[in-house]
């Protein structure tokens, strides 16, 4: 049987996330009230994710994944519990997190260098840092040449690479996805999900990916949370202990995904 | 705001302005002028000229009023009156439409008054443009400005509600902190498009009400054409009418430029 499983919600029994970087998800629930009667969205969400790490959220549809993105981003309150980010509450966005959305969402009146740049703008550094910050993170996603580029001309891989440099730029605490590569044509996606393991490698940055795709999940992360439905709750931690880089041919890589998908039910 | 892709208008811009880029297309064009201006002179002669003259009259008219000085001097009037009428309308309407749009208490105060006022005609306000400006430049400035603050201010107004939440959310994330930030870096761009449409609209609107706006006796093409019009002068009221096309067509033109040019970011 792959992985070791740790039963949901332990860890973060003690209160206390990690000190540098890493996140807590602790109690967090999610009741939509709209007049008609009320919807539990998320139940008792509990994980932690340590500094460095690379954490996939996996799970049905309907089980809550966007809702607790939108928690963790600290672009929708929860009804119940916290999260912490290097021991600090969220209490709303902030630029020590890093978000990137399915549908990239770039700004399609700046070039890439602008957008890469945008939230520079906000921060305290120099107009030199500023510039030489946009280059470098341009050179990380290999988009040097298109800086003076609008999105519009842009396929849809490179404006996720865009993206992620804008969300990377600020130089967040953690990088936090939203089905980053959904969005993409299956070749596409394999050739992001190298570049980003590189760009995890590179950086160091502690990385939390929601995804609907299990495979995915396994050739990325160092850890899964499964998540169930009905309400939104964590099904089961799964270690995910295939040396990298992991190969889909690779039979560990494979127990992993059936694993993983048995704990979703059917699942495509 | 963006990188400087260069204010330099080349004739590029001109020519796909006029629709000259494509001879083809301007060569139909030239036909259905032609055609049009043969139907009229052949339908022109079964009538008498008050109630259709030929064109050739028209053009006799209009050759008459330009020799003569009236045209360059009614024109130079009502440019004065279409100029700031125009500009602190659409000011106006762009500033408020944006404002209301994006600020829900804005919008909750004013939404009554809104309504009670858009269906005024700029033309029931005369007597406002008398009693507050007098029978002047200012008075005919004041109807064109209401006729362009209403087509900008739903411009605006539709296109910053237009605005998606996601690009927000983005901004959010990347630390833009309070409405003003929020309106400059994001809402504003974002719904630049729809404005410039409205602009583009509200000055040929503003064209049209140059005649309404000087019908209580302020000089200017549109007081030319109330004048011929009651003396039965057809030909010149027509001539007259070429005069506001060439306008409007002249402003056009050039904006749609500038609209290209500024909003050469979009698919």
């Amino acid at each position: 049987m792959a992985g070791v499983n740790r039963s949901p919600g332990s860890e973060s029994e003690s209160g206390d996330g990690p000190d540098d970087a890493g996140v807590a998800v602790d109690r967090v629930g999610k009741t939509y009230d709209d007049g008609g009667s009320p919807v539990r969205a998320l139940d008792d969400v509990s994980f932690d994710v340590e500094p460095g790490e690379f954490v996939c959220v996996v799970g049905p549809s309907g089980c809550g994944k966007t809702t607790l993105f939108r928690i963790i981003a600290g672009l929708t309150d929860a009804t119940d519990g916290e999260i912490r980010l290097a021991g600090a509450p969220v209490t709303g966005p902030t630029t020590d997190m890093g978000v990137v959305f399915q549908e990239y969402h770039l700004f399609p009146w700046l070039t890439v260098a602008e957008n890469v740049g945008f939230g520079l703008e906000r921060s305290d550094r120099s107009e030199a840092e500023r510039e030489r910050r946009v280059e470098e993170m341009l050179d990380l996603v290999g988009l040097t040449e298109f800086r003076d580029s609008y999105p519009k001309s842009l396929s849809g891989g490179m404006k996720q690479r865009v993206a992620i440099a804008r969300s990377l730029a600020v130089d967040p605490e953690l990088l936090l996805m939203d089905e980053p590569f959904g969005a993409v044509d299956a070749q596409t996606r394999e050739m992001l999900q190298r570049e980003l393991l590189d760009v995890w490698a590179s950086t160091g940055k502690t990385v939390l990916f929601v995804t609907h795709d299990v495979a995915e999940a396994v050739t990325l992360a160092d850890r899964i949370v499964v998540m169930a439905a009905d309400p939104g709750r964590v099904a089961e931690i799964v270690d995910v202990d295939v040396s990298r880089p992991r190969e889909r041919g690779d039979p560990a890589f494979g127990e992993h995904v059936a694993r993983v998908r048995e704990l979703i039910g059917a699942m495509p | 705001m963006a990188t400087d892709t260069g204010s330099r208008f080349d004739g590029d811009d001109l020519r796909i302005g006029l629709g000259l880029d494509d001879p083809r297309r301007l060569g139909r064009g030239a036909l259905g002028v032609v055609g049009f201006v043969l139907l009229w002179y052949a339908a022109s002669l079964t009538q008498p000229a008050y109630v259709l003259p030929s064109p050739v009259a028209v053009a006799d008219a209009f050759a008459e009023e330009l020799a003569s000085g009236t045209m360059t001097t009614a024109l130079w009037s009502s440019v004065r009156h279409w100029i700031p009428g125009t500009f602190v309308g659409t000011t106006l309407g762009v500033a408020a439409g944006v404002a209301f749009s994006w600020s829900g208490l804005l919008d909750d105060v004013t939404a009554p008054l809104v309504r009670t006022l858009r269906p005024v005609p700029p033309l029931a306000l005369i007597g406002f443009a008398i009693a507050w400006f007098g029978i002047n430049d200012a008075g005919a400035a004041f109807i064109i400005a209401v006729g362009a603050f209403w087509i900008n201010y739903y411009a605006s107004y539709g296109a910053v509600e237009g605005v998606s939440e996601d690009l927000l959310d983005v901004g959010r994330t990347l630390g833009v902190r309070g409405g003003l930030d929020m309106v400059r870096s994001i809402v504003l761009p974002a719904s630049l498009p729809g404005i410039l449409t409205g602009v583009r609209t509200g000055l040929g609107r503003c064209w049209m009400l140059v005649v309404a706006s000087e019908i209580f006796g302020v000089p200017g093409v549109g007081r030319e054409i109330l004048r011929a019009s009651n003396n039965l002068l057809v030909d010149t009221v027509i001539a007259y009418i070429l005069v506001l096309s060439l306008m409007y067509l002249l402003v056009d033109v050039a904006f749609r430029a500038v609209q290209q040019r500024v909003l050469a970011w979009q698919a």
